[in-house]
C-alpha cells in the first residue's frame, strides 16, 4: 500500500504545474515544454480542440435561429455577461454564465469569464500594443502604487520574442509611446482614417492615429505555418474560434505547439482549490484540485508552479492556499494581496458624420478594426488636473444607404440599394486607471462556489481621477472632431460597472520591496520562489494599452528565469 | 378531452412551434412558450409583413417564411412587457381596422392595406426627427413598428437576401481599404 501511494505520488509529480490555459497559461505551457520541461496544465472547464471544438464557425447568418440576438430569457438569467460585446448566439458557448460560478459584488462589477482550454483568448479583442517606458516609469514618477521592479528594456526583448510566435500586424511607426514591434504587414487605414491621422499631424503635436496593432496574420511566415496557421481571412468572427488560425489564441497557437512536443499533460475539468506550501521544505510543492466531473480532491507534484488563472481567478487562489507560513494568503507577507486592484476606464464614445470623401469606400472587413490613437494626454509631463492618460480607438466606416421610411415596392427596392451613404466615424475611450488598496477582492467568510471553495467579495469602483479623464477624453475627441470638420459630433458617456473592459489587472502586484508587494521583478513570489504569477494579477499598473501582449511577454520573460533557476539549484 | 388538447391533435409541429392547418374554419390557436395565437392574429401579421415587402418579381416577406420569424422573435427574444404591450396594440389595430373598413385588414384590398399602414409612417421627405401625422397610442404605434422591425430584419437576414441580393461572404480573403466610388456606387 505504502508504495502504491509513493508510485501514484510519483505519477502525479512534473516539472512545472500551470494553472490555467489562457492567454499567459498557454504562453506558460510552450516556453516550459520548448525548454524540455514535463508540464502539467490544470484548466477548470473543457477542453475546447482548435477547429474541432468552434461548432459555429462556418454558420451563416440565417442559420441562427434567432439570427444572432440572445433569448430573452438567457439575458434576464444572465446580467452580467448578457452585458458584454461579445455575447451573442455565435459565441455564448465560450463565456461563463452568471450562475455556473456565483461571486459577491460588494460594488458592481461584470466579471467577464471563459472557462475552456484557452480560456478568454478564444474570445479576445485582438489588440496587441507594447508597453513603454512611460508606463512602467508612471507610478514612480506620478506617485501612485510602487514603482515598477523593471523598465521597458527588461521586457522589450520579450517582446520581440513573443511576436515573432504569436503574429503581429502593425506598422513601425516610431512613437515614443507605442514601442514598435516585430510586426506582420499592417491592416491599413481607410480614407477618412488617414485624412484624420494627416489632419493630428498637422494641428495637434504628439497626436496620432496609426494602423491598430493586432493579433492577425496579415501575411504569416514560416513559423505560423509550423503552428498549422495560415493567413487571416478578414472573417473578423473571431469570437468563435477560428478555422485558419489567422489569429492568436492559446487554443491555436501556443497549446498544440506544446502538445507537440509529447511533454505536455492537459487536464481539463479541474479547478485549483489552493498550492500548497510545505513548511518544513519551505516552498510550494504542488497543487490541490477538485475534479469538477467527480467532485474528488486530488493533488499534483512539482518543483515549480505558474499560476495563470486569470486576474481575478488567480488572487483568488492564492487567497485560498493558506498555510502555518502564509495564514493570510500565499505568499501575502506584505497584506497587499488581493488589493490594489485595477482596470480600464472605456466608459466613453463618440460618432459624427463625415462630409465628402465619396469617391472612395471600403471592401471585405478589417480585422483591426480601423486605427488606433496612443496616448497623448500627461506623457512627457503632468499638464491636466488629473493623472495618467488614455488611448482611443478611431474608426471610419461606409454602409448602404437605406431608407427606413416607407412600406411597399418602393420600400422593398431600396432595401436591395447598393446606393453608399455618407462616411461616419467613432471612436472609444480607453483609460488608465490608478490602482488603490481602496480596490480589492477578498475570500467571502461564509458564501462557498459550488466546488466548496470561498466566493470571492470584488469592491472595485471608478474614482474622481477616472471622472475627470472621461470628461478630457470627451472634451478633447469633440474639439478634434471639429477641428477635423467632422458634423453632427454625438459623444456619449455611461457608468459600466469596471471589469465590463476585461482589463481587470493587480491584486498579487510586481515591486522591489517584499513590503509592499507580491512578486519580484522575475514575477516571482517574493517569500516562495519557486512560484510565479505571469497573468493580469501582476500587473503594478495598468498603463492605457491593451495588456494581453505584455502578459505574454512577462510569462516568457518569466519562464526563462525559472528555469535558469533551476538549473542553478536554486528553487 | 378538453379544447386545448383536441386543438392540439389537429396541430402540425414545426420547430417546436405548434402551428394549426390554415384551413381550419373556426379561429384555432398556435401555442407558443409565453402567449397563444389565434388564426386570425397569425394572418394579421402575416399580411402586414406582406404588405411592407410584398412579393414582386422577387420573394416578399412571407414567401421566405418572415411571418414565422415575427413569432419566434416575439416568444424567443422580447420582454414580458413588450409582449403585453404587442397584444394590447394587436387589438387596438385590429378595432382601428374594423372601424374604418368594416371588415379585418385581411379583406381588405391591397391598396387599402397600404392606405392604413401608410398612416403609422411619417410623410415622404419630411425631417428625421418628424412625427407621422396620426393620433396613435404608444401601443399601436409600437406594435406597426414591430411587426415592421422583424419583417425588415427576417428579411434582410435571410437566405435568400444574403446570397441573392446583398451577398454575406463567410470568407472574405480580403480588406481593401481603398475602394473606388463612382456617383456613390461601386466603380
Amino acid at each position: 500500500m505504502a508504495n502504491l501511494n509513493v508510485d501514484s505520488a510519483k505519477e502525479r509529480t512534473y516539472d512545472a504545474i500551470v494553472i490555467g490555459s489562457g492567454m499567459s497559461g498557454g504562453w506558460a505551457a510552450k516556453e516550459l515544454t520548448d525548454k524540455g520541461l514535463k508540464v502539467l496544465m490544470l484548466e477548470r472547464g473543457r477542453d475546447v480542440k482548435h477547429i474541432k471544438d468552434y461548432p459555429t464557425t462556418n454558420m451563416y447568418p440565417w442559420e441562427f435561429k434567432h439570427r444572432g440576438e440572445m433569448p430573452e430569457k438567457v439575458q434576464e438569467e444572465n446580467p452580467v455577461i448578457n452585458r458584454c460585446y461579445a455575447f451573442h448566439e455565435d459565441a455564448a458557448h465560450f463565456f461563463v454564465k452568471d450562475a455556473e460560478h456565483p461571486y459577491v459584488q460588494t460594488k458592481p462589477f461584470d466579471w467577464i469569464r471563459g472557462y475552456q482550454v484557452g480560456g478568454k483568448s478564444l474570445m479576445w479583442a485582438r489588440q496587441t500594443q507594447r508597453w513603454s517606458d512611460f508606463d512602467f516609469q508612471g507610478p514612480a514618477r506620478d506617485g501612485f502604487a510602487v514603482d515598477w521592479p523593471i523598465r521597458y528594456a527588461d521586457i522589450a526583448p520579450w517582446y520581440s520574442h513573443v511576436e515573432k510566435f504569436a503574429g503581429i500586424s502593425g506598422n513601425k511607426d516610431g512613437l515614443d509611446t507605442l514601442p514598435d514591434g516585430e510586426f506582420l504587414p499592417a491592416f491599413p487605414l481607410n480614407v477618412v482614417e488617414t485624412a484624420f491621422s494627416k489632419h493630428l499631424k498637422d494641428h495637434y503635436k504628439g497626436r496620432h492615429v496609426i494602423s491598430a496593432r493586432c493579433a492577425h496574420l496579415s501575411k504569416p511566415n514560416q513559423i505560423h505555418l509550423d503552428q498549422g496557421r495560415v493567413q487571416c481571412q478578414e472573417r473578423t468572427l473571431c469570437q468563435r474560434g477560428c478555422p485558419f488560425g489567422g489569429y492568436f489564441s492559446a487554443n491555436a497557437s501556443t497549446i498544440p505547439w506544446a502538445l507537440k512536443s509529447g511533454k505536455l499533460t492537459l487536464r481539463p475539468f479541474s479547478v485549483v482549490e489552493s498550492v500548497i506550501y510545505d513548511d518544513t521544505k519551505g516552498k510550494a510543492t504542488g497543487v490541490r484540485i477538485i475534479d469538477t466531473n467527480t467532485k474528488q480532491t486530488e493533488e499534483y507534484y512539482a518543483r515549480i508552479i505558474f499560476v495563470n488563472a486569470a486576474a481575478i481567478n488567480t488572487n483568488l487562489i492564492l487567497l485560498n492556499s493558506t498555510s502555518k507560513r502564509f495564514p493570510n494568503g500565499f505568499g501575502n507577507d506584505s497584506g497587499v494581496l488581493g488589493k490594489y486592484v485595477a482596470f480600464h476606464n472605456y466608459s466613453a464614445h463618440i460618432n459624427a458624420e463625415v462630409e465628402g470623401y465619396e469617391e472612395w469606400a471600403t471592401d471585405g472587413r478589417n480585422p483591426a478594426g480601423g486605427g488606433y490613437i496612443p496616448r497623448f494626454r500627461n506623457v512627457y509631463k503632468q499638464e491636466t488636473n488629473f493623472l495618467r492618460g488614455y488611448a482611443a480607438g478611431f474608426y471610419a466606416y461606409r454602409g448602404f444607404k437605406h431608407t427606413w421610411e416607407g412600406i411597399g415596392e418602393d420600400f422593398k427596392a431600396g432595401l436591395a440599394k447598393k446606393e453608399y451613404g455618407s462616411w461616419r466615424v467613432g471612436s472609444h475611450m480607453m483609460g488608465e486607471t490608478i490602482p488603490k488598496e481602496s480596490n480589492f477582492v477578498k475570500l467571502d467568510p461564509t458564501l462557498k462556489d459550488p466546488w466548496g471553495i470561498p466566493q470571492l467579495q470584488i469592491s472595485v469602483d471608478y474614482d474622481d481621477n477616472d471622472e475627470k479623464m472621461k470628461k478630457d477624453y470627451v472634451d478633447q475627441m469633440t474639439e478634434m472632431f471639429t477641428s477635423a470638420g467632422f458634423k453632427n459630433i454625438h459623444a456619449s458617456t455611461n457608468h459600466q460597472a469596471p471589469g465590463l473592459d476585461i482589463h481587470e489587472m493587480g491584486g498579487a502586484r510586481m515591486g522591489n520591496d517584499p513590503k509592499a508587494s507580491i512578486l519580484n521583478k522575475w514575477n516571482q513570489v517574493h517569500s516562495a520562489q519557486n512560484v510565479f504569477v505571469t497573468d493580469g494579477a501582476s500587473m503594478t499598473s495598468t498603463s492605457c494599452q491593451n495588456p494581453s501582449l505584455t502578459y505574454m511577454a512577462f510569462t516568457a520573460r518569466a519562464v526563462d528565469h525559472a528555469v535558469s533557476e533551476m538549473s542553478k539549484g536554486n528553487i | 378531452m378538453d379544447r386545448r388538447s383536441a386543438l392540439k391533435n389537429l396541430a402540425i409541429v414545426v420547430g417546436g412551434t405548434v402551428l394549426l392547418p390554415r384551413c381550419t374554419s373556426h379561429n384555432p390557436v398556435a401555442h407558443f412558450t409565453s402567449f397563444d395565437v389565434t388564426y386570425d392574429q397569425q394572418s394579421l401579421v402575416h399580411d402586414m409583413a406582406d404588405t411592407i415587402i410584398p412579393k414582386t418579381d422577387t420573394p416578399g416577406a412571407t414567401d421566405l417564411e418572415v411571418d414565422k420569424f415575427i413569432w419566434l422573435m416575439l416568444d424567443d427574444c422580447t420582454k414580458k412587457d413588450d409582449q403585453k404591450a404587442f397584444f394590447k396594440g394587436m387589438d387596438e389595430f385590429t378595432d382601428l381596422v374594423k372601424k374604418t373598413y368594416s371588415k379585418s385588414f385581411s379583406d381588405l384590398s391591397k391598396q387599402e392595406k397600404l392606405t392604413l399602414l401608410n398612416t403609422f409612417e411619417k410623410k415622404p421627405g419630411s425631417k428625421p426627427d418628424a412625427k407621422p401625422a396620426n393620433n396613435y397610442s404608444k401601443e399601436l404605434s409600437g406594435f406597426f413598428s414591430t411587426v415592421k422591425g422583424l419583417t425588415v430584419f427576417g428579411y434582410t437576414e435571410s437566405k435568400y437576401f444574403l446570397t441573392k441580393v446583398d451577398v454575406y461572404e463567410l470568407v472574405p480573403g480580403r480588406y481593401n481599404a481603398m475602394l473606388p466610388v463612382k456617383n456613390n456606387m461601386k466603380a
